[in-house]
C-alpha cells in the first residue's frame, strides 16, 4: 500500500430494469447495453449524491464536489473527510490495536453510500400517466455496487469525487461486460464485485463475477487475470475466498482470524521470522458446543488447516466438524466403525488422511524421534513457511499444537517457534489469547525433549 | 387532564354563521394539527348538502323523524376524503362537529362518536405510510346547541374501538397559525410500474400500481431529508434562535432517496448473503409509467417543532400527493373501462396543486 494515500470505499445499489420485447439474443443484448448506459448517464448526473458514513456530510460529485457541511468545500483535501467521521470507539486503546494498523494497510478507509437526490428544482412538469400495452419481460435487479479508490490524502475532494464517479462508471462497464457473458435466454446473472490485494506492484483491484457461477467454473476469467497481473500460475489469488476483507465488517462466524499479527515477534541475531501465510481461524477446546476436552487437539488444530484451505480459496467447503473427521477416517479404512462417536485420539497420519480425503490436499509428514531434534528443523520449517507458507500440525508426547511460524537464525541456530495452541477453553479474547501466550512464541524447551514427534505439513495444490 | 385545542377565531366566526334551519342538523370537519402537546384547529367546514332530488338531504330534516337518524355518514365520510385530498401537508381532518337542536343534545354524543370513527377509517383507507407512537391518535368531536350555542369538546383514542370520551378544552386564540413554518420539496418522479399478463381489467391495474407505490413509499419514508441543504438531528428545534420572528417562514428542503430494495439500510450488508443470483424477470402485457414531478408542502406548528416532525411531515405529503395523483388517474381509467388490447396511450394531466 502506499503510504500517504487514502482508501475510499464507495457502495450502494443501482436500480437495473428493462423491457424486452423479444426474447432472441441481439435484441436482448442491445437493451441490456442500452440499460447500463442509462445507468452511466445517471451516475454521472448532477443528482448523484454520497453520503459520507457516520457524517451529517453530503456530497454531490457531479456538482464540483459541492457538500452540505460547511467546513467541507471541495477544495479541501480529502483527508480532511476523515476527522467529520463520528467513531464510536474512539477508546479502543488496546495497546495491540496500533500494532494492528500498521499491519493492516486499510486501516484508515473511508466509507461512502451512494445515493440518489429527487427533488428536481427547476422546471415543473404535472405528472402523467403512460400507458404501454406491448407484451414483453421486465427484467429487474438491483446493482451491488462496491468501488475502492486510492488516493493522495492530500487531493482535493472535487477531484476524487470525479476519481469515484469514475470508478463507478468503469464498474458498470465491467459489470455489462460480465452480464452479457453469463446471460442464458433472460436469466440474467447478478455482477457482483470483489476486491483483492494483490501483492505489489499490483495492489488493489476490483473484479466482477457473476452470482451463482461457482470459482471452479470461473477458471478461464482467471487465467486471463492472472496473465493481465502477472500472477504466478500455480496458486489463487482471486477466487472469492481472497477477497480482501475490510477491518470495519467483522466476521460473523465468530472465530478469531490470524490472532499472531498482534505479537512481537523475536529479535533473534542474524535470524527472522517465517511466517504462514494468509488467513487462518482459530480453533480451539470447547469451540461449536462441542466438549473435547483433554482428547480433541489434534482435531481442532486439523480445523485450523482446513479453515486455511478454504480461507485462501483452495476448497469451498466449510471447515469439517469432529464427527465429520472421524466420518471420513472410517472411509478411508483407517478407522473401525466403533470409532465414530468415540473421544478417540488422532495423530499427524490421521490429520494427513482427512486433508485428503475431504480436501483433496497432500501432505509432507516430518519425524523426528526425540524432542530436542526439533532444534535442529529450522532450515526444513522455514522453507515450509516460504514455499507452502501453510499451518502445520504437530503430535507428539500427549499433545498436539499448530506451528504458524519458526524464527531462526543460520548462523546462531537460534530457534523459536510461533505455536497456536488448541487446548485453549475460553472465550474468543484476542487480549486473554495473546496475553497468556495461547498464541505465542515458544523456545525449543516447549517440546518434550525425549518423546518422538510427528509433523504434518500440508501441501498447496498447484491451482489457481 | 385531557387535550387542549387551540382554535382560529375564524373558526368561531364560521361556527356561529352557520344557518341551520328549524331542527334540523348540521355535520362538517375540523382541520388542524396535532401534536404531543397541544392541538391546533385552523379551519372548519360543513358537510355540503347533496343533491335533494328525490333524495332527503342529510342536513334539513323533512318533516317527522330524527334527522340524526337519517344522517348519511357515507355522505360525510366521502366529504372528508375528498377534502383531506386537498389540504396541504401538516393539515388533516382531526375532527368532526355536529349542530344539533337542544332536544336531540343527548343523541348528539353518539353520533358524533360514530362519525368519527367512521371519518377517520374512510380516510387512512389506502394510506401508504404508517403510524408511529408518536403520533396522536385522539380526535376531537365539538357538539354545539343551535339554540344556546353552547359548545362541548371532547376527544376519542379512534385506535381503539372501546374509547370512552374524554374532555377537552376549547380555546379561541387569533393569529393561530400565521407563524407556522412553511415546508416545500418538489420531488421527481419516474416510476414504472410492470402489469402482470393476467392482469388487463382496470380494477387489476389499480392492484399493480397500489403495490409499485406501496414500495416507492417504503424508499421515500426511508429516505433522508435535508432541512435547507442541512441533516439536522431529528431532536434539534426547527426554528431555534428564530422564535422570535414572526413573519411567515418558507424554508425549502432538499430530499435523498436511498435506493435499497433489498431493505437494507447500512451499507455494513453483506453483498452476496441471501440476495438473488438472477434478475428478476416478469411477463408483462404493459406497463404504466408514472413520470413527471409534484410540488410538496406542509405546515408544522410553531410550538418548538423538531427536526424530526418536520422530515415526517414532508415525507407523508409527498406519498399523500403522489398518491392521490394517482387515485384520482386510476378513477378515470376505470371510468374509460377495459382495454381492447392494441398498443394505447393515454396521457393524462392534471394541474400542479
Amino acid at each position: 500500500m502506499v503510504v500517504g494515500n487514502i482508501i475510499l470505499r464507495l457502495r450502494g445499489s443501482l436500480e437495473f430494469k428493462c423491457q424486452l420485447d423479444s426474447t432472441d439474443v441481439p435484441h436482448v443484448q442491445k437493451v441490456i447495453s442500452r440499460t447500463f448506459e442509462a445507468l452511466g448517464s445517471q451516475v454521472k448526473a448532477e443528482s448523484l449524491v454520497l453520503s459520507l458514513s457516520s457524517s451529517p456530510v453530503f456530497l454531490w460529485p457531479n456538482k464540483g464536489g459541492h457538500a452540505t457541511a460547511g467546513e467541507i468545500s471541495p477544495n479541501r483535501p480529502c483527508k480532511d473527510l476523515q476527522q467529520l467521521i463520528q467513531t464510536d470507539d474512539q477508546e479502543s486503546s488496546r495497546k495491540k490495536s496500533a500494532k494492528k494498523d500498521k499491519n493492516n494497510p486499510t486501516a484508515g478507509i473511508i466509507n461512502l453510500t451512494l445515493m440518489t437526490e429527487v427533488t428536481e428544482p427547476g422546471v415543473l412538469s404535472a405528472p402523467t400517466l403512460l400507458r404501454g400495452s406491448k407484451k414483453h419481460h421486465l427484467l429487474q435487479t438491483t446493482l451491488p455496487m462496491d468501488c475502492v479508490v486510492s488516493v493522495l490524502s492530500s487531493e482535493s475532494i472535487s477531484v476524487v469525487c470525479g476519481t469515484l464517479v469514475g470508478a463507478l462508471c468503469s464498474q458498470l462497464g465491467d459489470m455489462e461486460k460480465v452480464a452479457l457473458r453469463h446471460m442464458k435466454g433472460t436469466a440474467l446473472l447478478i455482477p457482483q464485485p470483489f476486491h483483492f490485494l494483490l501483492p505489489a506492484p499490483v495492489g488493489l483491484v476490483t473484479v466482477v463475477y457473476p452470482a451463482g457461477v461457482p470459482d471452479s467454473q470461473l477458471e478461464t476469467q482467471r487465467k486471463e487475470l492472472h496473465s493481465l497481473f502477472e500472477l504466478p500460475d500455480d496458486r489463487p489469488y482471486l477466487r472469492r475466498a481472497n477477497a480482501l476483507h475490510f477491518p470495519d465488517e467483522p466476521y460473523k462466524d465468530g472465530y478469531l482470524r490470524n490472532p499472531h499479527v498482534h505479537l512481537n515477534h523475536p529479535a533473534l541475531e542474524n535470524g527472522k521470522p517465517y511466517l504462514v501465510q494468509g488467513v487462518y481461524s482459530y480453533h480451539h477446546y470447547m469451540q461449536d458446543r462441542v466438549d473435547d476436552n483433554g482428547w480433541g487437539c489434534a482435531y481442532r488444530s486439523l480445523q485450523t488447516i482446513c479453515s486455511w484451505f478454504q480461507q485462501q480459496g483452495y476448497v469451498e467447503r466449510a471447515v469439517p466438524s469432529h464427527k465429520e473427521i472421524q466420518q471420513a477416517l472410517v472411509e478411508v479404512g483407517d478407522k473401525q466403525g466403533s470409532f465414530l462417536g468415540s473421544r478417540q485420539w488422532i495423530g499427524s497420519i490421521e490429520v494427513a488422511a482427512v486433508l485428503d480425503q475431504l480436501l483433496g490436499v497432500t501432505s509432507k509428514i516430518m519425524f523426528v524421534s526425540q524432542g530436542s531434534e526439533l532444534a535442529s528443523k529450522g532450515r526444513e520449517l522455514a522453507n515450509h513457511f516460504l514455499s507452502e507458507g501453510t499451518p502445520i500440525m504437530i503430535g507428539g508426547g500427549v499433545l498436539a499444537h499448530t506451528i504458524l511460524g519458526v524464527a531462526w537464525s543460520e548462523t546462531t541456530g537460534q530457534i523459536r517457534y510461533l505455536i497456536l495452541d488448541p487446548h485453549y477453553t475460553g472465550a474468543e479474547d484476542l487480549q486473554v489469547i495473546t496475553d497468556k501466550g495461547w498464541c505465542g512464541w515458544k523456545g525449543p524447551e516447549f517440546w518434550d525433549q525425549n518423546a518422538y514427534y510427528n509433523l504434518c505439513l500440508p501441501q498447496r495444490p498447484k491451482t489457481i | 387532564m385531557g387535550r387542549g385545542y387551540i382554535v382560529e377565531d375564524v373558526v368561531e366566526k364560521y361556527l356561529s354563521n352557520l344557518s341551520v334551519p328549524g331542527a334540523s342538523c348540521v355535520t362538517g370537519l375540523l382541520i388542524g394539527q396535532s401534536s404531543s402537546q397541544r392541538d391546533f384547529v385552523v379551519l372548519a367546514v360543513r358537510t355540503p348538502q347533496k343533491d335533494t332530488e328525490g333524495q332527503g338531504s342529510p342536513s334539513v330534516s323533512r318533516g317527522a323523524g330524527n334527522s340524526l337518524e337519517r344522517l348519511d355518514v357515507e355522505w360525510v365520510t366521502e366529504h372528508a376524503r375528498q377534502v383531506s385530498r386537498m389540504l396541504p401537508g401538516g393539515m388533516s381532518v382531526i375532527g368532526v362537529f355536529l349542530v344539533t337542536p337542544p332536544e336531540l343534545s343527548k343523541e348528539a354524543q353518539n353520533t358524533l362518536r360514530r362519525l368519527i370513527f367512521a371519518v377517520d377509517k374512510h380516510i387512512s383507507k389506502g394510506r401508504l405510510w404508517s403510524l408511529t407512537e408518536e403520533d396522536v391518535t385522539e380526535k376531537v368531536t365539538l357538539h354545539i346547541c343551535s339554540k344556546t350555542r353552547k359548545v362541548v369538546c371532547r376527544t376519542y383514542d379512534v385506535r381503539d374501538p372501546k374509547s370512552s370520551a374524554k374532555p377537552a378544552d376549547w380555546k379561541y386564540q387569533s393569529g393561530v397559525c400565521t407563524s407556522w413554518p412553511l415546508l416545500t420539496c418538489s420531488v421527481g418522479l419516474n416510476l414504472v410500474f410492470p402489469v402482470l399478463e393476467m392482469h388487463v381489467l382496470p380494477q387489476d391495474m389499480e392492484k399493480c400500481m397500489k403495490e409499485g407505490l406501496q414500495t416507492w413509499a417504503k424508499q421515500i419514508e426511508d429516505g433522508l431529508c435535508l432541512i435547507n441543504g442541512d441533516a439536522m438531528p431529528g431532536e434539534v428545534e426547527l426554528l431555534g434562535g428564530q422564535v422570535k420572528r414572526s413573519k411567515f417562514q418558507s424554508r425549502s428542503i432538499h430530499f435523498y432517496v436511498v435506493y435499497i430494495t433489498s431493505g437494507h439500510l447500512s451499507p455494513q450488508a453483506e453483498p452476496q448473503s441471501e440476495r438473488r443470483l438472477t434478475a428478476s424477470v416478469k411477463v408483462c402485457s404493459g406497463s404504466l409509467t408514472l413520470k413527471g414531478m409534484v410540488q410538496c408542502r406542509a405546515y408544522l406548528h410553531s410550538n418548538k417543532p423538531r427536526a424530526k416532525h418536520a422530515t415526517e411531515v414532508i415525507k407523508r405529503d409527498v406519498i399523500n400527493t403522489v398518491s392521490s395523483r394517482v387515485e384520482m388517474f386510476l378513477e378515470d381509467l376505470l371510468m374509460e373501462g377495459e382495454d381492447k388490447g392494441t398498443v394505447f396511450v393515454l396521457y393524462f394531466s392534471l394541474g400542479v396543486r
